[in-house]
């Protein structure tokens, strides 16, 4: 690939998360959060698609961007402040941009209507004169005037040490740094240092008497970022008046990083009662380096071991202080030994810093320090590791330096693969169990123990296996809030989304199926569950709706709700169209769950009759569908005025199962577990023929269909006498059961599940195949389509299995 | 008249895109000491480590940023001569004025092409031989 192409589509990647960012910060700014860093971040990301798009020559990419981040630049300023509806128009803005974006990557271009509106409405939030002053009523000229600041360029000599070079003022750039940070102009977010925390922690004796450990405390806080911990244990006593269980120390943590407040004090969670706590933002990092507290962290030192432990030294502060005048080097007086390894340069060119003169060892030194300081801590991030190993500098050297994370970003296909390998190995490990076992060796015998330790192994790999692609459903929720606002405005409603337990983690097959029945039940909430908001008003609820999105694990599935605080399904009308389109009896006797449950019937409504309906309803049975198509299932709970709770439940992996293996009609097939209520030997007298043909069975005084299996798949064309075969009660996902016969059960086995569709096509009543212990390929059962073939008297399935 | 090849580079900026698209313009002026870092404090500790000649860092940038950069440069004996290049996203008189009052060497506003680039470093070091 050209290498520009090839950069640019790594800037298209980067724009992903820049826009997933953006939208993030969007999002908390809507809560209210007008810190600073959001604000800024929000810019910055707005800024780095600008700058890149400027760098590919994306025009119109570029002329949105500059609105936006004009705007986001005014914010930053504080010339404009965060309010419910600047918040609403930036996110509507940054769905612009993210569609900006696509259309740039795609080549295509964005409905020009829609760009033009939205930079109106960005406009319309700055007053007039400054959107004037700022040039944005122009049409988006972003060149540069450079000549205009009358800037004179430094001029540094190559070929000479810096230092001699008389344009460069030394003492006055230094007095210049050295100088308090105080803002130069409005506009500060720029000159800070990162803002960070300070947080004093003052345990009381009963948080030691709890068992509470502050060493623990700190290093859990270490965690959140860089740290740098100063003990005050000024409050100590003299030895003969100390007493143990009361508590002198004091600590104060210098926190680095971008976390929230709550963040901070979440790790003081269990303590809060039992310590005195302030966490305080600050900004000015540079300058407060060098108050006291820290200043004095190594006077501190002796008696702050368990401090240390906890704190890596913080490189900026170890600059501030090689920076404060009294710990200086006297760098160009103190020639310190030339670092070999430092600077190979080419003898003809002596480089701007001749490591003779400066002290860059000592720095080095002291980077090592910090280098070591870091090795001692084990919660210290990989990404906060001082680059002080020459050798770690060398390799730096030869690839990008970027911040190291201790992840790996592998090709899915190796992935995939390794997972189908580890489903033979699975398999391979059953039949040879299977023959150990068949060729009358002993339980307790060495091959058959050291079988057992194989198995219990395979199990583990397998599992860490499936966990590798196992990912936080956080990328589906995250294209959420977009699309919230946009059904929100389509209807005229006023929503507010909440997402719960968006790092769940679950199959990526699975993730990747979620984000369709997902988005259905979002719209449905919006369009159907929630009233209007002058409704809700006279209903005496907040004008705006809450639709909330969790994903939670239960009983080893995922399950996804979505909930509305809406006027919930109208029963009686639903009632009424299921009788009216005939899928219940007029005088059917329902429960309110049974009437919620109609709207998933198919035929319950179409979807040429949305805008009619009122209640819930429109496609939901092709929501079912595709959740049952995952081995899902899915329920809704309502309470008139209250709102809805839509629950699905899906299968954490796709690739296993838990079957029971059965035969039938000397076929060997598997039942998945979950659909399997009981087994029973049904005795003749319980079976009864329907016109002479579908056989009911009463199972404690409940009809259900009967289903010979054999039958049903056309392995053979003559029925089973109920009485010699086994019957296995069913429950399908949408709660419908049915019995089905079968000649034996063989037990119960976790199986690798392998696509039939993949190897073969398509077959009614097998969702897809598995290979034995034995050796043998079995069938299994789509328990879903049996019963719905069997309850709603389909013609029966002609087509004969080629197996 | 510097060799280009003698000028030691590092690039700092956030974007992966963009340190590449720098390091391809250095490249084709003939400067191919090149390292990279993704922010501020990672361009400050990889200079601590391994002095360089020219930083040529973006403004805008998490964790420190390039004016928080060039003042750390700036205050720190051993690498304080070290000549630095703002790249600014926008022609800021405000942004520029006070990266000259911390001692930025020149500046650069984006998008640029190689052939302003490498008038901006020859505004430094003079012309390339």
């Amino acid at each position: 690939m050209d290498p520009f192409e090839s950069i640019k589509a790594t800037f298209f990647q980067e724009c992903e998360e820049l826009l997933t960012d953006m939208e993030s910060g969007l999002l908390a700014m809507e809560q209210g959060d007008d810190d600073s860093e959001t604000i800024n971040a929000v810019f910055r990301a707005v800024h780095s698609v600008k700058g890149g798009a400027g760098a590919f020559g994306l025009e119109e990419l570029i002329r949105f961007a500059h609105v936006f981040e004009t705007v986001l630049d005014e914010m930053r300023s504080g010339k404009l402040h965060l309010t419910d509806e600047v918040a609403k128009v930036l996110l509507r803005a940054s769905d612009v941009l993210a569609d900006h974006v696509a259309a740039a990557r795609s080549g295509g271009s964005v409905d020009e209507g829609r760009t033009v509106g939205m930079i109106a409405d960005l406009q319309g939030l700055i007053d007039q004169d400054r959107a004037a002053e700022l040039g944005l009523n122009e049409d988006g000229d972003t060149s540069a005037v450079e000549e205009d600041f009358g800037f004179v360029p430094v001029v540094l000599s190559l070929d000479e040490p810096a230092a001699d070079a008389p344009e460069v003022d030394v003492a006055a750039l230094m007095a210049a740094a050295a100088a308090p940070p105080e803002v130069p102009t409005a506009d500060g977010a720029g000159t800070a240092g990162a803002p960070f925390w300070r947080v004093t922690f003052r345990p009381k004796a009963e948080m030691y008497a709890k068992a509470n450990e502050a060493a623990l405390v700190l290093r859990e806080l270490a965690r959140l970022g860089d740290v740098e911990v100063a003990l005050d244990a000024s409050a100590v006593p003299p030895l003969d008046q100390l007493s143990a269980e009361q508590a002198y120390l004091t600590w104060t943590i210098r926190l680095s990083g971008d976390k929230s407040e709550a963040e901070v004090r979440e790790v003081f969670e269990f303590v809060e009662d039992d310590c005195d706590l302030e966490v305080t933002r600050e900004g000015e990092a540079v300058a407060e380096i060098s108050e006291p507290s820290f200043a004095a962290d190594e006077d501190a030192s002796a008696s702050a071991v368990e401090a240390a432990a906890a704190a890596p030294l913080d490189l900026d502060a170890l600059l501030a202080r090689v920076s404060t005048p009294p710990a200086e080097p006297a760098a160009p007086t103190a020639p310190a030994p030339e670092p070999v390894a430092a600077a190979p340069l080419p003898a003809a060119t002596p480089p701007a810093q001749d490591p003779a003169r400066l002290d860059v060892a000592g720095l080095i030194a002291l980077a090592e320090k910090a280098s070591q300081d870091h090795a001692q801590t084990q919660s210290t991030p990989a990404k906060a590791e001082p680059k002080a190993d020459q050798k770690a500098e060398a390799r730096a050297a030869a690839g990008p330096a970027t911040a190291a994370t201790p992840t790996i970003r592998v090709d899915l296909d190796r992935v995939d693969r390794l997972i189908n390998a580890v489903g033979e190995l699975v398999i391979q490990q059953a039949m040879l169990s299977q023959r150990v076992f068949e060729s009358g060796l002993a339980r307790s015998s060495d091959v058959a123990l050291g079988l057992e330790d194989l198995e219990l192994l395979t199990r583990e790999i397998q599992d860490s296996v499936m966990a590798i692609r196992a990912q936080p459903v956080k990328s589906v929720f995250q294209r959420m809030p977009r699309l919230v606002r946009e059904v929100a405005d389509m209807v005229g409603k006023k929503v507010r989304l909440v997402m719960d337990g968006e790092n769940t983690e679950v199959d990526k097959t699975v993730i990747e199926r979620l984000s369709d029945p997902i988005t259905h039940m979002l719209r449905n909430a919006i369009d159907h569950g929630l009233e209007t908001p002058e409704e809700r008003e006279a209903g005496g609820k907040a004008a705006e709706g809450t639709v909330r999105l969790a994903a939670l694990h239960r009983g080893g599935r995922i399950v996804i709700e979505v909930q509305d605080d809406g006027r919930g399904i109208n029963r009686p009308r639903v009632r009424g169209i299921a009788v009216a389109k005939g899928l219940i009896a007029e005088d059917a006797v329902l429960s309110d769950d049974e009437i919620d449950n109609l709207i998933f019937l198919p035929g319950f409504s179409t979807a040429d009759v949305v805008s009619d309906i009122s209640g819930r309803g429109v496609g939901m049975d092709v929501v079912k569908r595709s959740i049952q198509a995952l081995g899902g299932r899915i329920s809704i709970t309502s309470e008139p005025g209250k709102g809805s709770k839509f629950s699905m439940s899906l299968p954490l992996t796709l690739a296993v199962l838990d079957g029971m293996v059965v035969s039938a009609a000397d076929q060997t097939l598997v039942a998945p577990l979950s659909n399997i209520v009981e087994s029973l030997t049904p005795r003749a007298e319980d079976v009864h023929l329907i016109g002479g043909r579908d056989a009911v069975i009463c199972i404690r005084d409940t009809f259900v269909p009967l289903i010979d299996v054999g039958v049903a798949l056309g392995f053979r064309d003559t029925p089973l006498p109920p009485a010699s075969g086994v019957a296995v009660l069913v429950e399908s996902e949408g709660g419908g059961k049915a019995a089905l016969l079968v000649e034996a059960i063989q037990g119960q086995r976790q199986v690798v599940i392998k696509s039939l569709e993949a190897n073969y096509q398509h077959i009614h009543g097998v969702a897809a195949a598995t290979i034995l212990g034995d050796g043998r390929v079995a069938l299994i059962l789509d328990v879903d389509a049996l019963v719905t073939t069997s309850r709603r008297k389909a013609p029966r399935i002609e087509k004969r299995m080629a197996v | 008249m510097p060799a280009p090849g003698a000028i030691k580079t590092l690039i700092a900026d956030d974007q992966q895109s963009m340190r590449s698209l720098i390091r391809t313009s250095l490249n084709a002026l003939g400067i191919n000491q090149t390292r990279e870092a993704a922010d501020g404090e990672d361009a400050l500790r990889a200079l601590l480590a391994q002095p360089a000649n020219l930083v040529i860092t973006d403004f805008n940038m998490p964790k420190l940023d390039g004016l928080g950069l060039l003042r750390a440069i700036r205050a720190h004996g051993p690498i304080s001569k070290t000549a630095v290049i703002m790249l600014t996203g926008r022609a800021d008189r405000e942004l520029v004025q006070r990266a000259v009052q911390f001692g930025v060497n020149n500046y650069l506003v984006k998008p640029f092409t190689t052939a302003t680039l490498k008038e901006k470093i020859e505004a430094v070091f003079g012309p390339l031989e």
